[in-house]
């Protein structure tokens, strides 16, 4: 009976959105048959959690996979292996049709806001599109509907019958807000919906999303390469690097105490408005590795300043470094950095087992030029 | 709102007039530029001799189908010798227009430079009889003659290392290039050399690689190197890098930074950096000019920027970008309306609409400039010259 009480005392923090060792690889070098040779490992082994009515921010530099992931989970992309809880329900492996109805559910806010706008439809026809097909409100409801929306995004409700290219980069965004809003949602995935505006701008609309928040209860998945606009917007962090997560923790926690080699030099390379600043910069040296044909081992060793042979060959284990903040290098994982002889031996037979395999490559290559 | 929609609409005969207007104003920019000048015509007085830019009074419009878009109006500013000159402000203020009338790179016919200075300080020229520095005049000077120092003593680092390169030759070639054209019987031996040398000194690893390479070959931190190992070739007196990190990811930021600052220091040249991230300007300039909607409204030190702003509108930046060093607590300071409409803006202060200090004043004409301290000028009426020391 204990064992059951505790275990529900546990359940109670209700996660909307759980994402469990979530997968997405993309097919590269279809052969003859049509079977891919390689994979690019776009998402790999991702998992968080995010209680109801917060926000979660993934950040991390270009092709680390962060939109990837925002697109698996609303099953834009069907996912390679993993799981998704929406509302402690499975939607991993559910058809387009019963998705439907969690469409409503999950919305997404998308980067340039001048693309993602029909050009020929009204303001009032974007916005007012999903929630006729989905029946939100009856039929002779929708337009007071959609206006009080509108409002509520900082529209003014003449602009119902405008078009998109009346307007200004930060009233668009709002326009593609008020139309992810429409629906009634509870979670919304916002794909970099400040980095293409103003900075005057921007703070309008990161206002307007909290704003939103509160008074709606939405829940977030933040992602971003901006570092200062997710600190100011996001209850929990989650860094990747080429698919992977880096590290995951509270947003307090992880910029008072980063962990991570990576995590830290990111956050060191951000420049700040004051030129007195002292500046403890750690200058990562070199580009990130093509995410098609990753590092083996840690995949971030090869910029690492604290690189040890162990991450030269061995995958690092995603640890629970301390409470609720999550990392995966060797550094952390008390296993490798006690057993450092077992490892270093190891890396060893592994430099000759390389050694040897290019050496049966290289005669391989000789006898197929001797007998050509 | 109706109000808001007619200013919009143009009809038929306005259109027509629009652009009968625009013919004969392009005519005649046009002709002034294909007069064949002479040298005394185009040659100035410096100011200051530690100056390697001044401008004054710059105006720059384009003639569009919508009507005439002032999108320089009246920018005064110095670049000094071996200085990093920030010049920070939203899309659309004028910032790379400004650096595209220094290099005489507007797109023509439509942008024309109309009025105002561009004293760039060549040493060719010595002095006059006053023993005053001569300085060529870039906003007159005939485009054969710019061909000699566009590229060579101001060369320019664009924002996308991806479009700035041409995808079908090599690195290498592109490289050359700029050596054949600005240093006469140079064999192809020694530019190759000297390229080589160049892709070197910005960090490259294997600079004869990359030399025979293609520029889809390389990634973005790494074409924005190329990028500035071609600007620095010639050894020039100016570069101007305009946003040269926003298309890179913030790691690759802090190495291209740091590479600018190294070189501004090797080559003893003088770095105009357009921006729009206050972080950068703050990192790396020593002096900063602060731009909206054509017109300078703050200069000065970077300290003075950052530590004393003046003008509503730079305080306003400053406080609505979230910081990596703060504690969130309270809702984001934003500055509320938008930048107004570029076509035939009043002649009152443009940000009066946008800004919390509004007074009567600010109805009147344009705030002149006025000077705080011998380096801080802010227009702005909350500045009296009467408070001025």
């Amino acid at each position: 009976m204990q064992e059951e009480k505790v275990l529900s005392t546990e359940q109670t923090p209700k996660y909307i959105l759980e994402v469990k060792n979530l997968k997405k690889y993309f097919p590269l070098n279809k052969n003859l048959l049509g079977k891919p040779s390689a994979y690019l490992k776009a998402v790999d082994n991702v998992s968080f959690k995010v209680k109801a009515g917060e926000t979660i921010g993934v950040v991390g530099e270009s092709g680390c996979g962060k939109t990837t992931l925002g697109r698996t989970i609303l099953k834009l992309y069907s996912s390679d292996g993993g799981e998704i809880f929406f509302d402690g329900k499975d939607i991993t492996n559910l058809s387009k049709k019963e998705m439907v109805k969690y469409r409503t559910d999950m919305q997404l806010i998308f980067q340039d806001p001048y693309s993602s706008l029909p050009p020929r439809m009204t303001v009032g026809e974007i916005i007012s599109e999903a929630v006729k097909v989905h029946n939100i409100v009856p039929a002779n409801e929708v337009s007071s509907h959609v206006r009080s929306i509108m409002k509520k995004c900082g529209l003014q409700p003449q602009y119902y019958d405008r078009y998109p290219h009346e307007f200004s980069g930060g009233q668009r965004q709002r326009i593609c807000i008020a139309r992810a809003l429409a629906v009634n949602p509870r979670l919304v995935i916002c794909d970099e919906p400040v980095s293409a505006l103003d900075v005057s701008i921007q703070a309008q609309i990161i206002n307007l999303l909290k704003e939103l928040q509160q008074n709606m209860g939405l829940t977030y998945v933040f992602i971003s390469h901006d570092l200062s606009v997710v600190k100011y917007i996001t209850d929990q962090i989650m860094v990747m690097y080429l698919g992977n997560v880096m590290e995951l923790g509270e947003t307090k926690e992880i910029f008072a105490n980063p962990l991570h080699p990576y995590t830290k030099a990111l956050f060191s390379a951000v420049p700040i408005p004051d030129p007195d600043a002292k500046m403890n910069r750690i200058i990562l040296q070199g580009d990130i590795p093509s995410p098609a044909n990753p590092p083996k081992g840690c995949k971030f060793h090869t910029r690492c300043s604290s690189c040890m042979n162990v991450c030269k060959f061995k995958e690092p284990l995603y640890v629970e470094a301390e409470n609720n903040h999550f990392v995966s290098c060797h550094l952390y994982n008390e296993e490798v950095m006690n057993n450092m002889d077992k490892y270093e031996h190891l890396y060893q037979e592994y430099l000759k087992e390389q050694e040897n395999s290019e050496n049966e490559k290289g005669k391989n290559n000789e006898k197929g030029k001797k007998e050509s | 709102m109706a109000n808001n929609k007619n200013s919009n609409y143009i009809s038929i005969r306005d259109s027509r007039k629009i652009l009968k207007y625009n013919i004969k104003q392009m005519k005649y920019y046009e002709g002034l530029k294909k007069r064949k000048l002479d040298v005394k015509e185009y040659t100035t007085v410096l100011k200051n001799e530690n100056n390697i830019i001044e401008i004054e009074n710059l105006k720059t419009c384009f003639f569009t189908d919508n009507g005439t878009v002032m999108s320089v109006n009246g920018v005064s500013f110095d670049i000094p010798k071996n200085k990093i000159i920030g010049v920070v402000g939203e899309s659309g203020c004028g910032k790379s227009v400004t650096s595209l009338s220094i290099m005489q790179l507007v797109q023509a016919p439509q942008g024309q430079v109309i009025e105002g200075e561009i004293r760039f300080n060549a040493d060719s020229l010595g002095y006059d009889e006053n023993n005053q520095k001569l300085a060529y005049d870039i906003a007159k000077m005939p485009t054969k003659e710019m061909y000699k120092i566009r590229g060579k003593d101001i060369t320019m680092i664009f924002q996308e290392p991806m479009t700035s390169l041409n995808p079908v030759f090599t690195i290498g070639y592109q490289l050359d290039e700029v050596l054949f054209i600005h240093t006469p019987n140079i064999t192809k031996e020694a530019a190759k050399a000297h390229s080589i040398e160049m892709l070197k000194k910005v960090g490259i690893s294997m600079p004869e690689h990359v030399y025979k390479s293609y520029p889809h070959e390389l990634s973005g931190g790494m074409r924005q190197r190329v990028m500035i190992a071609m600007a620095i070739a010639g050894s020039p007196k100016l570069v101007i890098a305009d946003e040269p990190t926003t298309a890179l990811d913030v790691t690759i930021q802090a190495q291209i930074l740091e590479l600018l600052r190294d070189i501004q220091k090797k080559e003893q040249c003088s770095i105009m950096l357009i921006t729009h991230d206050l972080g950068v300007i703050a990192e790396m300039a020593d002096e900063v000019v602060v731009m909206y909607a054509g017109r300078v409204i703050e200069r000065g030190t970077v300290h003075e920027i950052f530590h004393n702003p003046l003008h509503p509108y730079t305080k306003g930046l400053q406080k609505s970008k979230p910081l990596i060093t703060s504690d969130k607590s309270e809702p984001l300071y934003s500055i509320p309306g938008q930048v107004p409409n570029p076509i035939n803006l009043p002649n009152t202060c443009y940000f009066k609409n946008r800004c919390n200090k509004v007074c009567e004043k600010c109805s009147g004409d344009y705030p002149k400039t006025i000077k705080v301290s011998d380096t801080h000028y802010v227009s702005c009426y909350l500045y009296d010259e009467s408070e001025v020391e």
